[in-house]
C-alpha cells in the first residue's frame, strides 16, 4: 500500500472540512429560516412559549446529522459545534447584509440567539457516552433545556418594562413597534399563545422542558437519518491506493 | 474574441445588480383596483411637513373609511394593524392612534365605519422617502393610503431614540441598546467553541487518517483519556456558564415582563345618519378617454340643498372646482399625482333640493386611471368600482356617501 503524502493529505483534510462546513451552514440556515425563522429573526418574537419550544426543537436536526457523520467516519465529537458555527456564520451574514445593510433594520431588532452552549454540551455528551441513545436522552434534552437560560443574559434587558402610550410594554415590544416593518404587522406574531402555561409564573420552564423531551425523539430520528445519509455517496474509490486505502 | 460579448454582458449585469436604484415607492399601483377601491378609503390626509431633519417628527393624520361593499373574493375584514408605509425604517413610529386609541397592538374594524387616524413618525435615514399611512389587514395584505415624498436631511449616525424603563433605567438609544452585551455573550461562546474545535484540530483535522483508522477497525485508538477529560470539562464549563449567566442576569434585572401581544378595542366614530343616499344606476369606463362615467340616483335627506364636490377612489381625488368647499379641502402640498387635473364633471351640476331624488351623471376623466393602473379593474373578478362621494351644502358642511357598482368597458370614441 502506497504511503499517503502528508502535505496533500492536509490540504485534502481542510478541503473536505470546508465542504462539509459550508454545506451544513447553507442547508442549516435554509432549514432554520423556513421552519422557525421569525422567532429568532425579531426581538419581539422571542417569547416565553414558542421560541424556547420550537427553536431548539427544530434546530437539533442538523447537529444530529452532523454528529452522525463526524462520529461515524472520523470519530470526532464536533458535529454539533461545527453545524451550529455554520448556522451562526450564515445567520450573521444574513443579518448584516440582508437586515442591516440592505433594509436598515437596527441590530437591536434582529440580533440572533446562540445555540453554541447547546451544541457544546451535545458534543461533550456524545464523547463521554459514545452512544447515540444516551446522547439522545441526555444530550438531546439538554440541548433544548439550556437554550432559553443560555440566551437569557442577552434577552433580559429587552424584557424590561416601559410605559408606552399608556400601555405596559417591554423594550422588545417598543423596538418592534418603533422600527417600521411594513410586511410584519403586529398581528402576525405568534407569541405567548397556547396551553403550555405557567409554572412558577414562567411558561418558559414548561416550554423548555417539553422541548427537551421532544428533542430526545427528534435527535434520535435525525441521527439515524444522518447515519443513513452518510452511506449514500459511498462509491468505489478509484484513487484509494494513492490515499493509503486498501485497493 | 467570441467570449468577449458574454463576458461584457455578464459584467454589466453584475454592475447593475451591485448598484440597484433606490425604490421611489412601494408598488402601491401594482395592487389590484378592487383592493384599492373597495376596502380602506383614506381621505383628509395631511402631512405636517415636506422637509425635515434626522430626529425631527412629522405627523400624518386623516380619516379612514372601511368600505361596506368589501370584495367578496377577499377574506372578510378581521384583524388590522395601523402602520406606516415607508421603505423600511427610514422613518420610525413614535405613536399611532385610531380614534385616539394608541395602536401599538392590532385591533378589529367594522364595515362602513369611520375612524380618525394619527401617526407620529421620526426621521431616521436621510433621503427622499415616500410616506403613506398604511393598514395591514390580516389575510388581505397591506392597504396603502396616499403617499407623499418627504425630504430628510442630516446624518443617519445622529439618530437617537431614548427611552426610560419603569425601573428608571435610561436607554440612550433603542438602536444601539445592549449591543455590547450581545457581542460579549456571543464572543464568550465562540471562544469556547473554538477552544473545543482547537482541541480536536490541534494537529489539523486529520480527517483522512482518522477515516483510514476507522476503516481498519482501529477507532478505539482515536480517542484518549485526555480527550474524555476535555469532553467532561466542556460540558461542565458550558453548564456552569449557563447557570451563572442566568443567575447573574436575574440579579441584575429582577423585574422583567412577557412580550405584550394582546388586542386593543377601537370603537368607530358615531354614525352620522345617511343624509345623502346614492344609488348606482350605470357605470361605463371609456377606455380611449380614460374616463369613468357614472349614472347615479341621489336622494338628499338633509335640510339643505347639496352639490357633489368630490369623487375619491384608490386615493385618487376628482374635485368639482365649481364647489368652493370641495376645492378648499385640497391642501396646497397635496401630492400632484393623486389629484386629477381634469377634476370632476357633474351633469346637471345644480344643487339637489332637500327631500328630492335626482339622477346625475358623473364623469371622472384623467390619465391617472392608466398611470395609477386603475383601468385594470375591468380584469378584476367582479369588474366593479368603489368610491366615496363628498356632497356639500351651501354652508360648506360635508356629507360622505359610498357608491359602488359594476363598470362596463367601452372602446368607442367620445
Amino acid at each position: 500500500m502506497a504511503k499517503p503524502n502528508k502535505g496533500y493529505e492536509r490540504v485534502a483534510d481542510w478541503l473536505i472540512f470546508a465542504i462539509i462546513f459550508w454545506t451544513l451552514a447553507v442547508s442549516f440556515k435554509t432549514s432554520e429560516v423556513l421552519t422557525v425563522g421569525d422567532w429568532d429573526m425579531w426581538v419581539d418574537w422571542k417569547d416565553r412559549e414558542w421560541w424556547p419550544l420550537l427553536y431548539p426543537l427544530l434546530c437539533i436536526g442538523f447537529p444530529a446529522i452532523s454528529q452522525a457523520i463526524f462520529w461515524k467516519h472520523f470519530r470526532l465529537p464536533i458535529g454539533a459545534t461545527v453545524s451550529v458555527l455554520g448556522l451562526m456564520v450564515a445567520t450573521w451574514w444574513s443579518l448584516y447584509m440582508g437586515h442591516m445593510w440592505w433594509t436598515n433594520f437596527p441590530l437591536t431588532l434582529v440580533w440572533s440567539a446562540t445555540l453554541l452552549p447547546s451544541a457544546l454540551i451535545l458534543d461533550g455528551v456524545l464523547l463521554l457516552t459514545g452512544n447515540a441513545v444516551l446522547t439522545a436522552i441526555v444530550g438531546g434534552s439538554l440541548f433544548s433545556i439550556v437554550f432559553y437560560p443560555a440566551n437569557w443574559p442577552m434577552l433580559a434587558p429587552f424584557r424590561l418594562v416601559v410605559d408606552h402610550l399608556g400601555q405596559l410594554a417591554t423594550v422588545a415590544d417598543v423596538i418592534g413597534y418603533t422600527f417600521t416593518r411594513t410586511s410584519m404587522p403586529e398581528y402576525l406574531r405568534i407569541i405567548e399563545r397556547g396551553t403550555l402555561r405557567s409554572f412558577g409564573e414562567n411558561p418558559a420552564i414548561v416550554s423548555a422542558l417539553f422541548s427537551g423531551f421532544v428533542s430526545v425523539i427528534m435527535y434520535g430520528v435525525w441521527y439515524a437519518i444522518g447515519m443513513k445519509l452518510s452511506e449514500l455517496p459511498r462509491l468505489k474509490n478509484a484513487y484509494g491506493r494513492y490515499m493509503g486505502l486498501a485497493a | 474574441m467570441k467570449r468577449l460579448g458574454p463576458i461584457v454582458a455578464a459584467s454589466l449585469l453584475l454592475c447593475g445588480l451591485a448598484s440597484p436604484p433606490p425604490a421611489a415607492a412601494h408598488g402601491e399601483r401594482n395592487q389590484e383596483p378592487f383592493l384599492r377601491m373597495r376596502t380602506a378609503h383614506w381621505y383628509d390626509v395631511t402631512w405636517s411637513a415636506d422637509k425635515v431633519k434626522v430626529n425631527d417628527e412629522i405627523e400624518l393624520r386623516g380619516r379612514l373609511h372601511m368600505f361596506s361593499d368589501w370584495p367578496k373574493h377577499l377574506f372578510p375584514l378581521g384583524t388590522v394593524y395601523l402602520n406606516l408605509g415607508v421603505n423600511g425604517p427610514v422613518f420610525v413610529k413614535v405613536a399611532t392612534y385610531l380614534n385616539d386609541v394608541p395602536m401599538m397592538q392590532s385591533t378589529t374594524l367594522e364595515y362602513g365605519k369611520e375612524y380618525e387616524f394619527r401617526i407620529i413618525a421620526k426621521a431616521r435615514m436621510p433621503g427622499r422617502h415616500h410616506v403613506h399611512p398604511m393598514l395591514n389587514v390580516e389575510y388581505a395584505g397591506p392597504l396603502l393610503g396616499p403617499g407623499k415624498s418627504i425630504e430628510v436631511e442630516g446624518e443617519a449616525a445622529d439618530f437617537a431614540f431614548p427611552l426610560t424603563t419603569l425601573d428608571g433605567i435610561q436607554i440612550p438609544n433603542l438602536e444601539t441598546w445592549q449591543l455590547g452585551n450581545i457581542g460579549r455573550v456571543h464572543a464568550y461562546w465562540l471562544v469556547l467553541a473554538f477552544l473545543w474545535l482547537g482541541w480536536w484540530f490541534r494537529r489539523g483535522p486529520r480527517l483522512l487518517s482518522r477515516f483510514r483508522s476507522i476503516d481498519g477497525g482501529k477507532e478505539e485508538s482515536l480517542l484518549t483519556g485526555a480527550d474524555r477529560i476535555a469532553g467532561a470539562v466542556i460540558v461542565v464549563v458550558a453548564l456552569a456558564s449557563v447557570a451563572f449567566g442566568m443567575i447573574s442576569t436575574n440579579a441584575k434585572y429582577p423585574r422583567t415582563s412577557a412580550l405584550q401581544g394582546g388586542r386593543v378595542r377601537v370603537l368607530p366614530l358615531p354614525d352620522e345618519a345617511e343624509q345623502v343616499l346614492v344609488r348606482h344606476t350605470r357605470g361605463v369606463y371609456q377606455v380611449p378617454g380614460r374616463s369613468l362615467e357614472l349614472t347615479l340616483k341621489v336622494t338628499n335627506k338633509s335640510a339643505n340643498p347639496v352639490r357633489l364636490g368630490e369623487f375619491t377612489a384608490a386615493n385618487l381625488r376628482f374635485v368639482n372646482r365649481g364647489v368652493a368647499a370641495a376645492a378648499a379641502g385640497v391642501p396646497a402640498n397635496y401630492p400632484d399625482d393623486l389629484l386629477a387635473r381634469n377634476g370632476l364633471v357633474v351633469t346637471p351640476d345644480e344643487p339637489i333640493p332637500p327631500g328630492e331624488t335626482r339622477e346625475i351623471k358623473v364623469q371622472a376623466a384623467d390619465a391617472a386611471w392608466e398611470t395609477e393602473r386603475l383601468a385594470s379593474l375591468m380584469g378584476n373578478p367582479d369588474s366593479s368600482y368603489g368610491a366615496l362621494l363628498f356632497f356639500f351644502d351651501p354652508q360648506g358642511k360635508r356629507f360622505v356617501s359610498e357608491v359602488s357598482g359594476p363598470a362596463i368597458p367601452s372602446c368607442t370614441t367620445l
